[in-house]
């Protein structure tokens, strides 16, 4: 565990959350990517129940 | 606060709720072992259905409701520094809950209970069963009302103080409770206990569903407030960082608590019961509560980012490498939200409306349920544990380093078991069968995800019993050594300042909640009364 300065930690505790935005962000539109290919390549892809 | 009270009423509930789980653990290898047809001695479609049945039951029922009362009474006392409020109604309770699940284990293991842990008539069980399951409920609701007098007393005598984030999240999950078992608990008592009597002799299983439907979707939430309530007061401290916020923490509960309730219809897409304007209606607020695991995955990701910039981490992703994995709480935070979105994303698809009539009743539905509940919120019962049991037994924790095992073995396990379920699924594999051997192609193909399943639990079982062998050697080892600590809350990036009573209360919460079930579930029951249900009348009297 590295030590950091009280400015550095000042400034992390202040920064916006960038990674989190990028993590929630891909997970997100990995989620919705996953969704249309269930939908329209595997659900519609099968056709009408009969 | 040092409740001696409340510390043996968290370890009494919590020894039952794990006892329960690990006997459960060895039914699901059994099941597994059973259902691929590769044993041909173990084959028996009526022990796998009453195996399957109390799995469930020990599972759903016994683990969940143990675990949550024992934390909850810890949390209460711990939290607002108090005692326990009535320590003998609680045992009372506790009691009442054990009696219950014993009564419920004889139908359960005879094989006179093999309804596979739902309501559903026609199917049918002892009436034993329902007394018992109903008597757990009831001792249930005792610790309800105690955690919301706590609630209610401590605010009367700190007023204007903000309610400490862990017992506003443990009466959010009282009052849930509540709400969630109404449900059931009326389905029971009018439909189910009379019929199993023969006190009638005909049933309307529509009623019944739509009955246990108001159940069946926040019961989950029920389950998973308890891991939820660990993210937002223990990560953040055991990571090394601060809660993120803890306004977003509290509407977060309040969503799951109110859009938990009236949305259970996505249970009924394929019924014929309900209308498909109902069902939309709930598929639509099934959607508004995945937004409260939005807030909750954004909040505790944004307080482990701060840990591990606060340990050198750096860029965009270098945090990630920098966080305390060796912590038991912060590696079982990390593989429970992995957990979540794959369990999260099957959830959507089960939610979808027209997406739902492809995995129906198949093999992806237990996929999706173990990784959300074995998965996401089991994993953090291990942590709470792990975290609770040295302060709870006043010994330290027998090994650090085989928790870290057992927390990686339940991931990669549960991977791995519900993987092949999902696929199958896909190709469509129905639920709720003792058997996939019938000899033609279809069938021979899904061998290979059998035996996958088969691996996966054999990991899952090592897992459970590792976990069970390091709670029994923390508490009852031969240590000398006294462990002194004491619980540790995360606190908030910001101190919160003027909350506003909406945040810090129910009050408000509750009549929104009594609105959304009228405008839900009136129409949808009502209609049982006022049309003809076909040679029985709505409760079959």
């Amino acid at each position: 565990m590295n030590k950091i300065s009280n400015e550095e930690r000042k400034k992390i505790l202040e920064s916006p959350p960038i990674g989190t935005w990028v993590l929630m962000l891909s997970v997100g539109g990995g989620m919705v990517a996953a969704w249309l290919f269930l939908y329209y390549g595997v659900f519609l892809s099968r056709g009408m129940i009969n | 606060m040092n409740d001696t009270s409340a510390k043996n009423l968290a370890l009494s509930h919590m020894w039952v709720a794990f006892a329960a789980f690990i006997v459960a653990c060895f039914m699901g290898e059994f099941q597994v072992l059973e259902r691929s047809g590769l044993f041909e001695s173990l084959t028996s479609i009526s022990v796998y259905f009453a195996s399957v049945s109390t799995h469930g039951v020990l599972m759903a029922f016994v683990l969940t409701t143990f675990f949550i009362m024992g934390f909850g009474y810890y949390t209460a006392s711990n939290s607002l520094n108090v005692p326990i409020w009535n320590p003998k109604l609680a045992w009372t309770g506790f009691g009442i809950a054990l009696t219950g699940v014993v009564m419920a284990a004889v139908p359960l293991l005879s094989g006179l209970a093999s309804v596979l842990y739902t309501f559903y008539p026609p199917v049918q069980a002892h009436v034993a069963f329902y007394i018992g399951a109903t008597l757990l409920v009831i001792g249930s609701w005792v610790w309800c009302v105690i955690m919301i007098v706590m609630f209610y007393q401590w605010k009367k005598d700190n007023p204007g103080k903000t309610v400490p984030l862990a017992m506003f999240a443990t009466t959010a999950n009282a009052l849930l409770w509540l709400w969630t078992s109404a449900g059931v608990a009326t389905e029971v008592l009018f439909q189910l206990i009379p019929l199993a009597l023969g006190l009638m002799d005909t049933v309307d299983p529509g009623l019944a569903r739509t009955l246990f439907a108001w159940t069946l979707h926040p019961i989950v939430y029920f389950w998973l407030i308890p891991a939820y309530t660990a993210f937002y007061v223990f990560v953040p401290k055991q990571a090394g960082s601060y809660l993120f916020s803890e306004e977003a923490a509290r509407m977060a509960f309040i969503v799951l608590v109110v859009f938990a309730l009236p949305i259970g219809f996505h249970h009924l897409y394929m019924d014929p019961e309900q209308a498909k304007g109902w069902k939309l209606l709930h598929g639509v607020g099934t959607f508004i509560v995945a937004l409260p695991t939005l807030v909750t995955g954004f909040t505790v990701i944004a307080s482990l980012e701060i840990a591990g910039r606060l340990r050198g981490g750096k860029g965009l992703f270098g945090w990630i490498g920098s966080l305390p994995w060796s912590n038991p709480m912060t590696l079982a935070v990390i593989l429970s939200l992995v957990m979540l979105i794959f369990g999260g994303f099957g959830g959507i698809v089960n939610a979808s409306y027209a997406m739902n009539a492809m995995i129906h009743n198949t093999a992806w539905v237990p996929g999706h349920f173990h990784l959300i509940f074995a998965g996401t919120t089991v994993i953090m019962y291990f942590a709470i544990a792990y975290y609770l049991w040295p302060i709870l037994s006043k010994k330290p924790l027998a090994s650090n380093s085989l928790a870290l095992v057992q927390l990686w073995t339940w991931f990669i396990g549960m991977s791995i078991m519900t993987t092949p379920w999902h696929v199958l699924g896909l190709l469509g594999q129905p639920r709720r069968i003792s058997s996939v051997q019938y000899n033609n192609l279809l069938t021979m193909s899904w061998e290979p995800y059998e035996i996958l399943m088969i691996l996966g639990g054999l990991i899952l079982l090592i897992s459970a019993c590792l976990f069970f062998y390091i709670l029994v050697k923390t508490q009852f080892g031969a240590t000398t050594e006294i462990f002194a600590g004491e619980v540790e809350y995360a606190e908030p990036l910001h101190e919160v300042k003027d909350l506003p009573e909406y945040l810090n209360d129910f009050k408000l919460w509750n009549k929104v909640i009594a609105v959304l079930m009228l405008i839900s579930f009136g129409v949808p029951i009502l209609q049982f009364f006022f049309m003809d249900t076909y040679g029985s009348s709505a409760w079959g009297y």
